[in-house]
């Protein structure tokens, strides 16, 4: 088995428990309400609120007395989202350590002919979206798990000015993450459209399983399968982050919270993710980083991972050497094939 | 021990607000943060009731559950009071808060949050009592001048208590009894014998 | 470590002890205990908090130095008069603590009683003299203000006469200004002085006093724990007059009192009631008949109290046996089970009160509303009574005060009237040439008695309600020299009064006005003048000191919180000022010591307390005062008497009549009509106004005589000739006798007279019956007549109004010339209007106040799902409300707290006109925080058949999406 298909288990574990938290009826017994026999109180909190309530007070559902989601939503945060996101977040990393301690990294033996994979926009897209995202899931992660990591450590009035500075910056560049997310999706969209043989693939495990790599073209499934992980997760990741940027043009509490949970959630998976993509990009196979950092792949690496997409490349005739400074797209270069360079 | 808590009685509440200005005076709180609010139900007709509410300091509170920087802290009179200066305004013990206590100031650009502000039931916060430190982020300390919180000292109908649960229960209990038998022999009942229906209906 | 509070730290659903217990948690607790106890034993409408403590010393880094200064004084919004206390320091307003200790609030306070230290903020107040130059506000020193206003009132009254200029006098001051306004406008010669009692309850003045001898609140707010039931008509206490409800729901939870609230809105008061009759507008006179149609057919009146203290309850009793059921029902829409329900639940619970407000008083016909309420407690019994009276709610702090003192154009101080003899005495009270008083007026004469001129001083003015009129009709129909030219705004919001765009008119048509208020009002901003107009700051009653006299006739004293802020002037300081200029200073303060430019305060109520005998305004010396106001915590909370301590014996500001000097220590009557008490412990007999005798009929009580009373029966007003025929001359001593001779007891200056009948048990003003029939006024017996803009066609041929009449209060007034056409398909749904607990009055001050102004940040008009969906509005949209008269843009709320076919404003926004938004015509940094549409550019034009009481009540209207 391998890395995606150890993330698909956790990640349906993961929607699974969260589906339920959404079930539960929260327990009650965090609320003492001083009000011995306050009819009232039970039946808005029982029957729900009776209409028409109003107040004076202008404020985000300042008319309810009772916020039936405040319960869900500490139950969630506290007794779900954070130990199974912590549970994920830790056994994933773990889970790759033990893959590549048994199985390895994935061998290229450098043919020295160069294939151009990924041109300047295609790298700088991923890299400023990927920059961003790890911001974000640093500052995001500092801010889920720093009561219970950092402030054991350093106390909390060291960590109120971390968190205040990741509570901001994630704020402040939030957005941003959106439009790196655009960016790349129209960047990659077409490469990454479905095809039958992305089934075969995953079917295959991508090849941990009988050894022979599965047939792949430009992007293999497991590629794909990210790509469109990252596309649907971060949309959501973005639209209930904006919302929770601007909490007040927010039109009510539940809806935040609801963006609360989404974002949680997403995020988590996201990241989970992006540990299985981190290792294949650098450790798990030997030759894939150069992709996205030079733009050039060697014609072996091709050849093993993507035997379509090099079929294509040859039968097009553009397997060349590319020398380091050349790095505008194939089409200046087309036909001009150049073999037996050592 | 005593627990400090808030009761407020909903056949004496005409919603006259008195308890949010109180406490916009004693604690000189802006414009767009309230403490304290009043929330009426059926407004308009019968059967209207109003209910004064601000934090209930609940004995597991669920702010401080879900305070990423964990602000909270709870004193021996079983008040949850917050530390500004560890709060970084993220907004999720609004989101938690069966009551709707949390309040945030705008501040700054993008109409982010400031720093969390709520009912301190008149008890400052970790600062020195009685310090100007104290008044600036939290309002008065009247806890420690002996004092209870304005709002229900002020209350206009005796409906807004405050002090400790038990002594709050059994005045409470007092007046249900007195209730119970003066709806009685105030002969509600023949309203309804006589009447029927929904008097808030008029004709 | 910095959390020095920690104690316990939630950790998820674990609470475990990390900290150690703070230092100061045993004293709390401690503290806590005792508080507790006292809870308990006052639960009821007690306290929750020990009284006062003092304030912890302050921390060490605070930098705030200097001892805090705690100062009492009483709070200026309404007239429940509560307790303030004031936390002063280096002439800071830091703090305000509850006054548990006040016999009136415990310590309560409504919205705007908790949020009264702002105005030691006053962001939002006019800072400095300011006029209005081309268009624009320029400030100005204060003497040349003077200076200016005064020559152009000069020369006003060279060229018209002293009429011309109106002083529109204010329920904000306190009594000595309220007394020293209606000197100046004697002084300047002129009856043209009025203030807000007029459109507020001068027809229950009128109506009551008419009744049984005093225009006033007969019990107190206290006094209704002792009440077995309650009935609310026209009264919103709730939102009017939160901290009553205190003393009500006191009532209704230990006394098991029925609340009986009538009322064309489901009020937040209805909230708390157990029967509410939702009536239409304006047919108080119909359901109050038709309450005691039920009375009078199963004989639940009370027949041995109408034999001994009641004239004319047969006359009443044929009015309303033409108020069957099926009547009642046609006119008021409440059915025969609601109205017999209600009648039978005051029946069976006596003594019940009667609590009326402006719903009752601001109609056409407000007179006969306020004496039908009279009438039907004189059935019931219920007057004079502990528990019971007709508990009247004034509304602003000092409306009572300012009314007693007569700021009002149809009387002197102490509501003498303008008769000849009335300036006689007063003019002995002032130490003043009668001939120079009469000098000062116009020499002409406006009316006629018979044959004879009236002089001018002894005609009544034009009301307030009234004066839009004084300047726009024309000079030929305006029974006075000429037209009004200058009017002085003292104290007064433009917006409470009704027919907005007319006022613009007027507004803009005279030649000077003046504003002398803390704030700019909507004076400053509501006309398109470009000059003549001056703002001039008064300072706020925080900001001065001296007594005001609560709904309940109580008289308390207020201390001067903090000094004047920015250049504002107390009023009594500017009223010298002024008439300094204007040349009449030495006879306004010739018994008032004067310091600087300021009047002294206590000068004053001395001054008062020399000459109004009428209402026992005579006994309640500033010493006397200010020992009450230091023991406020030695007076019962229900029957306001101090029980033991310096005042032992007295009740809570010595509540008017506190008859005699005050040496006499007449402890107040804190019940009127109350003959169970001697009259020197407070008791009293209805007052012997009328005569003696009317068609042959005794007018004279029989058979009821007050506690202690020499003369077992009724028995006339007392003179000197009374007295010399009772053998009780010789009581009086040697200056008295001379003092008193001639006189009578409104007139002894010695207070002698007084003196002697008390000392036999006698009430001074006699011992007669209360009148249900007011035989001098249009509507002998309260009968109904509809609306002048009624929606009730059907009904105007049976219940028409009055007659237009040519001159009353010099103007000419419409009734059946408007009622006569037919408005109703135009504009289809009834207008009322009324209050918010937010704001008081005008609004400028409350909308002003932030912590206020944020609780109510719309102007708007509550409408009926039904009239919603007709006109295709929907909650919070913008509407037009259309009247015949005027317009005004506001926002919808839907809401069943009004009928279909009813519509509501609340009356206290002003600074939009028409849809036009005026903030920019504000004088820089005074414009209120909230500002929209006054719901009197709307209303319609009608007033009292009596006393000019504008109708804000019942108009029409149509709605339109805007």
């Amino acid at each position: 088995m391998n890395a995606y298909g150890l993330l698909w288990g956790l990640l349906l574990a993961l929607l699974s428990t969260a589906a339920q938290a959404q079930n539960d009826t929260p327990p009650q017994s965090g609320i003492w309400i001083p009000n011995p026999g306050a009819d009232l109180w039970k039946a808005v909190r029982q029957r729900g609120q009776p209409e028409p309530s109003t107040t004076q007070v202008q404020g985000l559902d300042s008319n309810q007395l009772i916020n039936v989601a405040g319960e869900k939503f500490r139950d969630w945060r506290r007794e779900r989202f954070i130990r199974y996101a912590a549970y994920l977040l830790a056994g994933v990393p773990v889970v790759i350590l033990l893959f590549h301690m048994l199985h390895g990294a994935m061998k290229l033996e450098p043919s020295g002919r160069k294939l151009l994979r990924f041109d300047l926009y295609d790298r700088v897209a991923h890299w400023l979206l990927a920059t961003v995202f790890l911001f974000l899931a640093f500052t995001g992660l500092l801010l889920l798990f720093g009561r219970f990591v950092i402030v054991p450590w350093l106390g909390l009035d060291a960590f109120s000015p971390i968190a205040s500075a990741s509570k901001e910056g994630h704020n402040l560049f939030g957005p941003l993450f959106l439009v790196a997310l655009l960016w790349v999706f129209l960047r990659f969209v077409a490469r990454n459209l479905p095809a039958w043989r992305d089934i075969v693939w995953l079917l295959k495990g991508g090849g941990a399983f009988g050894g022979k790599h599965p047939s792949a073209g430009f992007f293999n499934g497991g590629e794909k399968l990210w790509f469109w992980s990252l596309a649907v997760f971060g949309l959501l990741l973005s639209l209930s982050g904006l919302l929770l940027d601007f909490p007040s043009y927010a039109p009510s509490r539940e809806l935040l919270v609801l963006a609360l949970v989404v974002h949680g959630a997403a995020a988590v998976i996201l990241v989970a993710f992006s540990f299985g993509h981190i290792y294949m990009g650098t450790a798990g196979v030997e030759g894939t980083l150069e992709g996205m950092r030079d733009g050039t792949v060697d014609a072996n690496w091709a050849r093993q991972h993507h035997d379509q997409w090099y079929a294509e490349m040859v039968r097009e005739g553009r397997l060349e050497a590319l020398s380091e400074a050349q790095e505008n797209r194939a089409e200046t270069t087309t036909g001009q094939l150049e073999e037996g360079r050592t | 021990m005593a627990r400090l808590k808030f009761y407020c009685d909903a056949e004496r509440c005409i919603e006259c607000n008195g308890c949010i200005t109180a406490c916009k005076n004693e604690n000189d709180v802006p414009w767009g943060v309230n403490r304290r609010r009043v929330v009426t139900i059926k407004d308009g007709e019968q059967g209207e009731r109003s209910l004064s509410v601000a934090c209930m300091h609940c004995s597991d509170a669920p702010c401080a559950a879900v305070c990423p920087v964990d602000c909270f802290y709870t004193t021996e009179d079983g008040l949850v009071l917050h530390d500004k200066d560890i709060c970084i305004g993220c907004g999720y013990c609004f989101y938690a808060c069966p009551f709707g206590a949390p309040q945030f100031p705008q501040d700054g650009a993008f109409a982010s949050r400031g720093k969390m502000d709520k009912c301190t039931f008149c008890a400052g916060g970790p600062e020195e009592n009685g310090s100007s430190a104290e008044y600036k982020k939290y309002g008065r300390n009247r806890l420690a001048e002996g004092k209870l919180p304005l709002c229900a000292e002020m209350c206009a109908t005796k409906a807004l208590l405050a002090g400790d649960a038990n002594v709050l229960a059994d005045i409470y209990r007092e007046r249900v009894i007195y209730r119970a038998s003066s709806s009685l022999r105030r002969g509600v009942d023949l309203q309804k014998q006589n009447l029927g229906g929904n008097p808030g209906a008029g004709s | 470590m910095k959390l020095t509070k920690v104690s316990d730290r939630v950790e998820g659903t674990r609470t475990e002890v990390v900290g150690t217990p703070a230092s100061s948690g045993v004293s709390r607790r401690e503290f806590l205990r005792n508080s507790g106890l006292m809870g308990t034993t006052a639960a009821l409408g007690g306290l929750v908090a020990p009284g006062m403590m003092r304030r912890a010393e302050a921390a060490s880094d605070a930098p705030a130095k200097g001892e805090v200064k705690q100062v009492k004084t009483i709070c200026t919004h309404c007239s429940v008069g509560c307790g303030v206390i004031a936390e002063v320091r280096n002439g800071v307003w830091e703090g305000q603590e509850p006054a548990f200790d006040h016999p009136f609030n415990r310590g309560a306070h409504c919205a705007k009683g908790a949020a009264v230290r702002e105005h030691g903020h006053g962001e939002r107040r006019l800072k400095y003299p300011t006029k209005l130059v081309d268009g624009k506000w320029k400030r100005i020193s204060w003497d040349q203000a003077i200076s200016e206003i005064g020559d152009k009132l000069l020369k006003i009254r060279e060229e018209s006469s002293p009429d011309s200029v109106y002083w529109l006098g204010s329920a904000k001051h306190n009594n000595e200004q309220a007394y020293l306004f209606r000197k100046l406008a004697a002084m300047w010669g002129t009856n043209n002085v009025d203030h807000q009692a007029r459109i507020c309850h001068s027809t229950t003045v009128a109506g009551v006093a008419n009744t049984w001898g005093y225009g006033a609140m007969t019990n107190s707010y206290n006094d209704i724990h002792n009440s077995k039931s309650i009935l609310l008509i026209g009264s919103n206490p709730a939102e009017a007059h939160p901290v009553a409800l205190q003393h009500i729901l006191k009532a209704k939870e230990e006394n098991n009192a029925p609340i009986v609230v009538i009322d064309p809105r489901f009020t937040r008061t209805a909230a708390h009631a157990d029967h509410f009759l939702q009536i239409r507008p304006g047919t108080d006179v119909p359901i109050i008949w038709g309450m005691l149609w039920h009375i009078f057919k199963n004989n639940w009146q009370d027949d041995e109290f109408i034999r001994q203290r009641v004239y004319g309850m047969d006359e009443i009793k044929a009015e309303v046996a033409k108020w069957t059921p099926d009547e009642v029902e046609r006119v008021t829409g409440v059915p025969e089970a609601r109205v017999r329900a209600a009648a039978k639940v005051m029946a069976d619970h006596r003594p019940g009160t009667f609590i009326w407000c402006m719903g009752g008083t601001q109609h056409t016909i407000g007179n006969n509303n306020t004496r039908a309420y009279c009438v039907f407690q004189l059935a019931l019994g219920n007057m004079g009574v502990s528990g019971g009276g007709a508990n009247i709610f004034r509304g602003h702090d000092n409306v009572q005060g300012a009314t007693d003192l007569g700021v009002l154009a149809n009387t002197l101080p102490g509501y003498y009237g303008l008769k000849p003899g009335s300036w006689a005495h007063w003019a002995r009270v002032w130490d003043l040439d009668l001939d120079w008083i009469k000098g000062r007026f116009d020499s002409g004469s406006y009316a006629k008695k018979g044959d004879k001129n009236i002089p001018v001083m002894n005609t009544k003015g034009i009301p307030v309600s009234r004066w839009i009129d004084g300047v726009l009709e024309d000079k030929d129909k305006v029974a006075q020299k000429d037209n009004i030219r200058a009017m002085i705004f003292w104290g007064h919001a433009p917006n409470s009064q009704t027919r907005g765009p007319e006022m613009k008119k007027a507004m803009e048509k005279l030649d000077l006005m003046v504003v002398v208020d803390p704030y700019p009002t909507v004076s400053a901003v509501m006309h398109d003048r470009s000059d003549g107009v001056y703002l001039l700051p008064a300072c706020t009653q925080f900001e001065t000191y001296g007594s005001v006299t609560a709904s309940n006739r109580s008289f308390q004293w207020r201390d001067k919180v903090i000094d004047p802020l920015f250049e504002s002037l107390p009023d009594h300081t500017i009223m010298y000022k002024l008439a300094k200029k204007l040349g009449i200073e030495k006879e306004l303060c010739k018994h008032i010591k004067v310091n600087g430019d300021e009047p002294l305060i206590e000068d004053i109520t001395r001054e008062f307390n020399r000459g109004m005998w009428t209402i026992g305004y005579t006994g309640q010396s500033p010493e006397r005062l200010k020992l009450q106001q230091a023991n406020w915590g030695t007076f019962d909370f229900t029957s306001l008497a101090a029980e033991g301590g310096p005042c032992d014996g007295e009740y809570y500001g010595l509540p008017w009549p506190c008859w005699g000097t005050p040496e006499m220590k007449h402890p107040g009557t804190p019940n009127l009509y109350d003959g169970s008490k001697p009259v020197a412990k407070g008791g009293l007999t209805f007052r012997a106004r009328f005569g003696v005798e009317r068609n042959g009929v005794n007018l004279l009580a029989e058979g009821f005589y007050s506690k202690g009373s020499e003369i077992k029966d009724g028995y006339p007003e007392f003179t000197d000739k009374m007295l010399k025929k009772l053998g009780w001359w010789k009581d009086l001593t040697p200056e008295e006798q001379k003092a008193a001779e001639g006189r009578n007891w409104k007139t002894d200056l010695s207070g002698g007279i007084q003196r002697v009948a008390i000392k036999h048990g006698c009430a001074p003003f006699g011992n007669a019956k209360a009148r249900a029939v007011v035989w001098t006024f249009p509507d002998p017996v309260p009968i109904h007549r509809e609306p002048l803009y009624t929606s009730r066609r059907d009904l105007v041929s049976k219940y028409p109004t009055y007659e237009d009449r040519k001159s009353f209060w010099r103007l000419p007034t419409r009734y059946a010339s408007i009622q006569a056409k037919d408005y109703a398909n135009d504009f289809p749904i009834i207008l009322t209007s009324g209050r918010l607990v937010e704001y008081e009055g005008g609004g400028d001050e409350t909308r002003s106040n932030p912590w206020l102004a944020e609780l109510q940040q719309h102007m708007f008009a509550e409408i009926h799902p039904r009239d919603a969906n007709n006109a295709g509005v929907r909650d919070k949209d913008d509407i037009w409300v259309e009247t015949p008269e005027g317009k005004i843009r506001v926002k919808a709320m839907v809401t069943r707290r009004v009928k279909p076919g009813v519509a509501f404003l609340p009356f206290h926004f002003g600074g939009v006109f028409e849809g036009r938004d005026l903030r920019s015509k504000y004088p820089e940094g005074a414009d209120p925080y909230i500002l929209g549409e006054a719901a009197n550019t709307a209303m319609t034009y009608g007033y009292d058949s009596v006393t000019q009481m504008q109708e804000t009540k019942c108009s029409l209207c149509r709605i339109q999406k805007a």
